[in-house]
């Protein structure tokens, strides 16, 4: 991607916020020369044009002594010789590593957010639910007047039952104590007649009865015989 | 007579049931089984006492005058009925619970655009990828670090690290 095409502060909005940085820097050939420079020069030398160019330049320095070659020169091979083999084989790695610290902390914070969003949610709910339940307090109410109403009832019947018991049970008391006056004076009577009657039985009369009862016996026992 | 009887309003358990919050199953329980139990006792009750056979005592009582008298001031007797002294101790509960639920009505309302606000917020954040240390102060207010209390790196105690 090259940068140059990346428009900014160039409409009438230039105050507006400026877009994101991209994901990647800009392209670049072995490492140093941006790949601009390349297509700067290609309409008017093609593809090898920045090549022959640096060739060039550097045998000018080369030759003109511009560039003096000493121990300096060796050192400086060895070195970057070094660099360029570390960065090319453990370069994507470190990469990764410091990538993934980057994503570790956008993703607490991420997952701080989603968890947020979701606590206000349930929140919300709750409070809908508890909304909810308010509306049912008339039951509560209601349930209480009607234990009201049904002790009060039932303490009314009860009275009414008290006192229709009572009259009852006098009204039965007394018939119940006449009923009773009345049989105690029937068996008074009878005692009292049967008494003047075993009285009354004089011994005269008492030996002529037993008399006639021993002549009734006679016959019946006669009969008896009579029949056996 | 007037008061009697006040009709019994019925009570649906079941969604009264639901509406119940956990913490105060407890008092529920007892209320239902209170009520259970009047119901049943009233129940047994007859509503009216069965009449009494005047006929039947005025023949049998020798007593000159004793069933009738009984019989005249029994029909005089008025059963006073039990004076309702709670209906409006519970009326004025209502109204009070009325007002309370309202208020807390309100309260939750309140609540709920607060946290429907703070939703909204949440919701319309720019990515974290895109935002700059600034940005993430104006989102989050509280990791704003302060400046003048702290004035060195990292500008808040050690000890928050």
């Amino acid at each position: 991607v090259l940068h140059t095409t990346r428009p900014l502060h160039t409409t009438q909005r230039s105050l507006a916020p400026v877009p994101p940085l991209p994901e990647k820097g800009g392209e670049v050939r072995h490492g140093l020369i941006p790949e601009e420079f390349f297509q700067f020069l290609y309409p008017k030398t093609g593809v090898t044009g920045p090549y022959m160019l640096g060739t060039g330049l550097l045998l000018y320095f080369l030759s003109k002594e511009i560039y003096v070659i000493n121990h300096e020169t060796v050192a400086a091979a060895c070195i970057l010789s070094v660099i360029i083999y570390g960065i090319k084989k453990f370069g994507a790695d470190v990469a990764a590593f410091a990538d993934k610290l980057n994503e570790e902390k956008v993703a607490t914070a991420l997952a701080v957010k989603n968890e947020a969003l979701q606590a206000l949610q349930t929140a919300i709910e709750e409070e809908k639910k508890e909304q909810w339940r308010v509306e049912g307090r008339s039951y509560l109410f209601d349930a209480k007047r009607n234990n009201v109403a049904m002790l009060l009832e039932a303490n009314y019947r009860e009275r009414l039952l008290t006192v229709y018991s009572e009259v009852k049970k006098r009204l039965d008391y007394q018939v119940a104590m006449q009923n009773l006056k009345r049989q105690k004076e029937q068996e008074h009577m009878i005692q009292w007649v049967e008494k003047n009657v075993v009285q009354s039985i004089t011994p005269q009369q008492q030996k002529e009865s037993i008399a006639k009862c021993i002549l009734d016996l006679k016959a019946l026992s006669q009969s008896a015989h009579a029949a056996v | 007579m007037a008061g009697r009887r006040a009709a019994l309003k019925a009570v649906d358990w079941a969604a009264f049931a639901e509406r119940v919050p956990p913490n105060q199953r407890a008092m529920f329980n007892a209320l239902k089984t209170r009520n259970d139990a009047l119901t049943a006792r009233l129940a047994a009750l007859p509503e009216k006492p069965p009449a009494i056979d005047w006929a039947f005592y005025k023949a049998n009582v020798a007593k000159a005058g004793m069933v009738d008298e009984f019989q005249k001031k029994f029909s005089a007797l008025k059963v006073p009925e039990p004076v309702d002294t709670q209906t409006a101790k519970i009326d004025a509960q209502e109204k009070e619970a009325a007002k309370s639920t309202a208020e807390y009505i309100e309260a939750s309302k309140a609540r709920i655009t607060q946290y429907e606000h703070q939703l909204q917020k949440l919701k319309s954040m720019i990515p974290f990828e895109q935002m700059t240390f600034e940005d993430l102060s104006e989102a989050f207010p509280e990791t704003k670090l302060n400046k003048e209390k702290y004035p060195f790196w990292p500008h808040k105690p050690i000890a928050d690290l």
